[in-house]
C-alpha cells in the first residue's frame, strides 16, 4: 500500500519524461497533476485506515533488498510519518498547480516535481537507515534542478550553494549511520530505536552531532543556513512552496526520529544546549527577517526562525513538546507555503518584491485585495494569533517545553512577539496606503492564482479552531517515542500538571 | 469662429499655460481624440440617466417629505414595497446618498443668489409660515422649535437645497441624454463638439427661474418664490460646480488627513476635495461618495463604453476606476463649458483689451486646477 506512493510518481516521472516533446506541456501538466492529485488521495485514505490507538509501525512492507549491504526495502506508517506524508501530497498538488502552464521545458519540469514528490515521500517512509539515506540523496537531485534551470537570475549560483549544503549534509547523515551500525555490531540498517542504546556514552555524543549537523543543515539550523535564503529567492514559486513546505521538513522529521530516537540519553544530556541552540535560531532568523527588503527573503529567515521553535521543542521531548514539533512541522508546511505563493503572485504581477517599492496593493479596485487578505490571514497565522495553526503549533511548544526549558521558552516567544513585527510591516509597506501610479496598471489576477491560497488558509484555519483533527494521528507515536526503549530523561523544572499528553490537551 | 492664432498668441507663464492657450484658440480643457469623445459621451449617457433618478428624488423629498424628520422612505418617491425594500436592503439600487451628498455640498459652501436669499427676512416669513402650517398640532415639535428658534428655517434651508439641485439637475439630466441622442445620430464627432452642445444647452437655461413651493393641507406655500429673481446659471449651476467639483469635502478614505495636524483648511473655499480633484483609485473603505456615483453609473453604461472598458488590463475588475476616470474627463468638458459660458468676453475677441481681460480671467480658473486631475488627463491614456 505504502509502495503505491512512492510508485505512482516514480511511474509519472517516467511517463512524462518520455512523452513526445509536442504533448510535454498540456499532456504533461495532466499527467503530473493526476499523479500528484492519486498520490493526496491515496496518502489521505491511508490516514483515515490509520489506526491512531497503534505505536507500532502500520501497514509494513519489508522486502529484502542486498541483504550483504543491511539494506531493506523497509516501509512503514506512523504517526510521525503519516501528517509529514499527507502534507507532502497536498503540496506537491499545489505546486503542479501554481506552475505556470507556458514553462519551459515542461517535460523535464513535471518529471522533477514527480520524482522529488517520490524522494521526499520515500524518506518519511523509511525504516531502514539506508534506505533513507537514499531518498535523502534522491530528492537533493531534482531540486538542484529545479532551482538551477527555472530560478531567478542567480540561479546558478543558489543551486550549487543547495548542493553543496545538502550533499555534505547528506554525508554526514550517511556517516552517523554507518557509525551506528558498525559500533553497535547491528548485522543490518534497519531502524530501531535501541540500535544505539549499548554505545558508550562518548560514542554516543559523536554520532549524535553528526547526524545533528547533518539535519541542521537542511532544517536548517544558525549557523548553517546560509543555503536557504538564497535557494528562496532564486526559486520559482512553486519549488518555494515545496521546499519550504516539505523539504525542510526532512531536517526537523530526521531530528525527531533519528536524533532523539536513536540517543535519548545524549539527547537528555545535549538538551540544554541545544535549546539555547534553538533559542538563537529563532531570534536570528527573526531579527534577520526584520532587516529584509526582499518579501521572499523576509519569509525564508521567517522559516530560520520558526525551524527553531522545532528544535526547542524536541531539546524539551515532553509528549507534549513532541506533539508541538510534530504540529509545528505541518502548520509551518501550509502557512510557509501559503506565504510564497502569495508572495510569488505579488511578484508575477508587480514584478517586485521589495517592500520599499510596493504600496497600496490592497486596493479594492486595482491591486491584489483577495491575495492581500489571504498574506494578512498567512502573517496572523505565522504570528500566531488564535484561531489559527500557528498558534496551536506555538502554543503547544511553549506549553511543552517551558517546564524543562523556562529561560529558552520565554526567549523563544520574544520571538513568535518578533514574527508579528516582521511581518506586519511587510503587510503594512506592501499592503497598506495608496496603490502608487507605477502598479496602478497591474494585470488582473486569475482564479488560477487565487485557488491554492484559498485552499491553504482554510487548512490552516480549519486545524487552527480543531486540531485534534491532526494530533490524534500521533500523540500515541509521538508518547511512544519517549516512553519506549531508551526513553528520554529530561527533567523538567515544573511539573506539568499532567502527565497524559492527551489530557495536557484539553488546555487547548 | 475666428480664434486667436499661434502667431498672435500672449505668451503665459503660468504653468497650465498650454491649457490657456489652446481655450483661447478655440479648444477644451480635455485633449480632442476619438477615445476620449466615446469615453465623454458614453459615460455622459450614463451620468444622464443617473441624474434623473437624483433629481426626481430630490424633488420628491423636497416637496413630499417637507419636515418630516424621521423620512424612513424618502428614496422610494412614494412607492414602498417588500420587493423595494429588499432591493434597497441589498444595495442593487440607485444611491441616493451621493444626490444627498452633493446637496449638503452645496448648502455647507453656499454662494450665489439663493445662499443670500435663504439668510433674507423675506425666507424667514415664508419658512416660519410654512412651518407653522405644517407643525400645527404638533406640539412636541412645536415646543423644540420655540426651544431651538434656529431648527426649523435650517431644516427649510436644507429642503431648499434638496428643490434647487433638483431643478438644476432635471436640466442638465435632459441635456445629457440629447447629448447622446445626437452623437448616436452622428452629430457628435469631438469634444468641442460636446462643449458646444452643453455650453448651448447652458445659455440656453440660463434664465430659467428656480422656485420652490410645498403644498401643506391642500395650500400652497411659496418658500422661493419667482420674485425672488434666482435663475439656472448663476444661483445653481455656478454654485454647484464651485461646491461639487471644486470645494466639495475631505472624506477619510479619498482622502488621507489628519485634522489635528490642520492639514484640513480651516478656510470652506480652500477646500479642494471635488469631483475634479478626486482620487479615482480608492484607498480603502466602502461608501464613500464617488464610489457611489460610480457604482449607479455602471448600471447604464451604453454597450460601447462597456466594450471599450474591456479592453483594458482588468477588464470588469476596475471598472469603477474607469468610469470615475471617463466621469472626470466628461467634467472638464462640462467645466470648459461653464468657463467659456461666463468670459467676460467672447473667446473669439481680437481687442487687446478684452484678450487681456480674457487671458487673467483663465489664469484664475486655472489656478484652481493646477492641482486637480486635469494635467493627469492630457495624455489620452489611463
Amino acid at each position: 500500500m505504502l509502495s503505491l506512493l512512492i510508485a505512482l510518481p516514480l511511474l509519472g516521472t517516467l511517463i512524462v519524461a518520455l512523452l513526445p516533446e509536442k504533448h510535454g506541456r498540456l499532456t504533461g501538466r495532466a499527467i503530473a497533476f493526476t499523479v500528484a492529485i492519486l498520490s493526496f488521495v491515496w496518502s489521505v485514505l491511508l490516514g483515515f485506515k490509520f489506526d491512531a490507538e497503534l505505536t507500532s509501525l502500520q501497514f509494513v512492507e519489508n522486502l529484502p533488498w542486498i541483504a550483504q549491504l543491511g539494506l531493506s526495502y523497509r516501509l512503514g506508517l506512523d504517526g510521525l510519518s503519516l501528517p509529514l506524508v499527507v502534507l507532502n501530497g497536498l503540496l506537491t498538488w499545489i505546486a503542479v498547480y501554481s506552475t505556470d502552464p507556458d514553462i519551459q521545458r515542461p517535460r523535464l519540469y513535471y518529471s522533477l516535481i514527480l520524482l522529488l514528490n517520490a524522494g521526499v515521500v520515500g524518506a518519511f517512509l523509511s525504516h531502514n537507515l539506508l534506505l533513507f539515506f537514499l531518498f535523502y540523496e534522491l530528492e537533493l537531485i531534482p531540486l538542484y534542478f529545479l532551482i538551477g534551470i527555472w530560478g531567478g537570475a542567480r540561479r546558478g549560483y543558489a543551486a550549487t550553494k543547495f548542493l553543496i549544503y545538502t550533499a555534505f549534509s547528506g554525508v554526514l547523515i550517511l556517516a552517523g549511520f554507518l557509525g551506528v551500525v558498525w559500533l553497535s555490531g547491528a548485522d543490518s540498517f534497519e531502524y530501531n530505536p535501541a540500535l544505539a542504546a549499548s554505545l558508550p556514552l562518548s560514542s554516543q555524543f559523536l554520532l549524535l552531532g553528526t547526524l545533528l549537523v547533518g539535519f541542521g543543515i537542511k532544517i536548517p539550523l544558525v549557523p548553517f543556513h546560509t543555503w536557504l535564503p538564497d535557494a528562496h529567492v532564486e526559486a520559482s514559486t512553486p519549488v518555494s512552496v515545496l521546499l519550504a513546505g516539505v523539504l525542510l521538513k526532512l531536517g526537523t522529521y530526521g531530528l525527531l526520529r533519528f536524533n532523539q530516537g536513536l540517543f535519548p540519553e545524549a539527547w537528555a544530556i545535549a538538551a540544554p544546549y541545544l535549546a539555547t541552540w534553538a533559542v538563537v535560531s529563532v531570534l536570528y532568523g527573526a531579527f534577520t527577517a526584520i532587516a529584509q527588503k526582499d518579501m521572499k527573503k523576509m519569509v525564508a529567515y521567517s522559516s530560520i526562525g520558526h525551524m527553531g521553535f522545532i528544535l526547542l521543542a524536541a531539546a524539551a521531548a515532553t509528549p507534549l513538546s513532541n506533539l508541538g514539533a510534530m504540529f509545528q512541522m505541518v502548520s509551518h508546511g501550509l502557512i510557509s507555503a501559503l506565504l510564497f505563493l502569495l508572495v510569488g503572485v505579488v511578484y508575477k504581477k508587480t514584478g517586485t518584491r521589495d517592500i520599499t517599492v510596493l504600496r497600496g496593493l490592497l486596493n479594492p479596485e486595482r491591486g491584489l485585495p483577495l491575495i492581500g487578505s489571504l498574506m494578512i490571514a498567512g502573517v496572523m497565522a505565522s504570528a500566531g494569533i488564535p484561531g489559527m495553526m500557528g498558534f496551536i503549533s506555538e502554543f503547544l511548544v511553549f506549553r511543552g517545553s517551558f517546564p524543562v526549558f523556562p529561560v529558552q521558552t520565554l526567549l523563544s516567544m520574544v520571538g513568535t512577539g518578533l514574527t508579528a513585527v516582521y511581518l506586519l510591516l511587510l503587510v503594512n509597506r506592501t499592503f497598506f496606503g495608496r496603490l502608487p501610479d507605477q502598479f496602478s496598471n497591474l494585470p488582473r489576477v486569475e482564479w488560477r492564482d487565487r485557488i491554492p491560497g484559498i485552499i491553504l488558509t482554510v487548512l490552516i484555519i480549519l486545524w487552527g479552531l480543531q486540531p485534534s483533527w491532526l494530533v490524534h494521528w500521533s500523540e500515541t507515536t509521538l508518547t511512544a517515542m519517549l516512553t519506549g526503549p531508551g526513553a528520554i530523561a529530561t527533567t523538567p523544572l515544573v511539573t506539568p500538571s499532567t502527565t497524559s499528553p492527551k489530557t495536557s490537551l484539553k488546555v487547548l | 469662429m475666428n480664434m486667436v492664432s499661434t502667431r498672435d498668441r500672449i505668451t503665459s507663464e503660468h504653468p497650465l499655460a498650454s491649457l490657456i492657450y489652446r481655450i483661447e484658440e478655440g479648444g477644451a480643457l480635455l485633449p480632442e481624440s476619438p477615445d476620449n469623445v466615446v469615453e465623454v459621451v458614453g459615460i455622459l449617457k450614463s451620468y444622464g440617466h443617473v441624474l434623473d433618478a437624483y433629481w426626481q428624488n430630490l424633488v420628491y423629498i423636497a416637496d413630499h417629505q417637507f419636515l418630516e424628520l424621521f423620512p424612513f422612505f424618502k428614496y422610494f418617491n412614494g412607492d414602498v414595497s417588500t420587493k423595494k425594500l429588499l432591493r434597497h436592503w441589498w444595495h442593487d439600487r440607485i444611491n441616493y446618498e451621493f444626490a444627498e451628498y452633493c446637496m449638503k455640498a452645496m448648502l455647507y459652501h453656499g454662494g450665489g443668489g439663493l445662499d443670500s436669499y435663504l439668510d433674507s427676512p423675506e425666507f424667514t416669513q415664508r419658512a416660519q409660515a410654512a412651518g407653522q402650517a405644517k407643525l400645527k398640532g404638533n406640539f412636541l415639535m412645536s415646543g423644540v422649535t420655540k426651544a431651538f428658534p434656529g431648527f426649523l428655517p435650517e431644516q427649510i434651508r436644507q429642503l431648499c437645497y434638496y428643490s434647487a439641485l433638483g431643478q438644476f439637475w432635471e436640466v442638465m439630466s435632459s441635456m445629457f441624454l440629447v447629448l447622446s441622442d445626437r452623437y448616436d445620430r452622428g452629430e457628435i464627432h469631438s469634444i468641442n463638439d460636446v462643449v458646444q452642445h452643453v455650453k448651448n444647452g447652458l445659455v440656453e437655461a440660463a434664465s430659467k427661474p428656480i422656485t420652490y413651493t410645498v403644498m401643506i393641507d391642500g395650500k400652497p406655500y411659496d418658500i422661493i418664490p419667482k420674485s425672488a429673481g434666482l435663475t439656472f446659471l448663476m444661483d445653481t449651476a455656478v454654485p454647484y460646480v464651485e461646491a461639487v467639483f471644486f470645494r466639495s469635502f475631505p472624506f477619510m478614505g479619498t482622502v488621507s488627513y489628519n485634522a489635528q495636524a490642520q492639514q484640513i483648511s480651516p478656510e470652506p473655499e480652500r477646500f479642494n476635495y471635488g469631483a475634479l480633484y478626486a482620487d479615482p483609485l480608492p484607498v480603502g473603505g466602502a461608501g464613500i461618495p464617488p464610489t457611489l456615483l460610480m457604482q449607479d453609473m455602471r448600471h447604464y453604461l451604453p454597450d460601447y463604453l462597456h466594450e471599450f472598458y474591456q479592453h483594458s488590463l482588468r477588464g470588469e475588475e476596475d471598472l469603477r476606476v474607469h468610469i470615475c476616470i471617463s466621469f472626470q474627463k466628461s467634467m472638464f468638458c462640462v467645466t470648459t463649458a461653464a468657463i467659456l459660458g461666463l468670459m467676460p468676453h467672447p473667446v473669439d475677441t481680437t481687442d487687446p483689451q478684452e484678450r487681456q481681460t480674457n487671458r487673467t480671467y483663465l489664469e484664475g480658473w486655472m489656478n484652481r486646477l493646477v492641482d486637480s486631475r486635469l494635467v493627469s488627463l492630457q495624455d489620452c491614456g489611463v
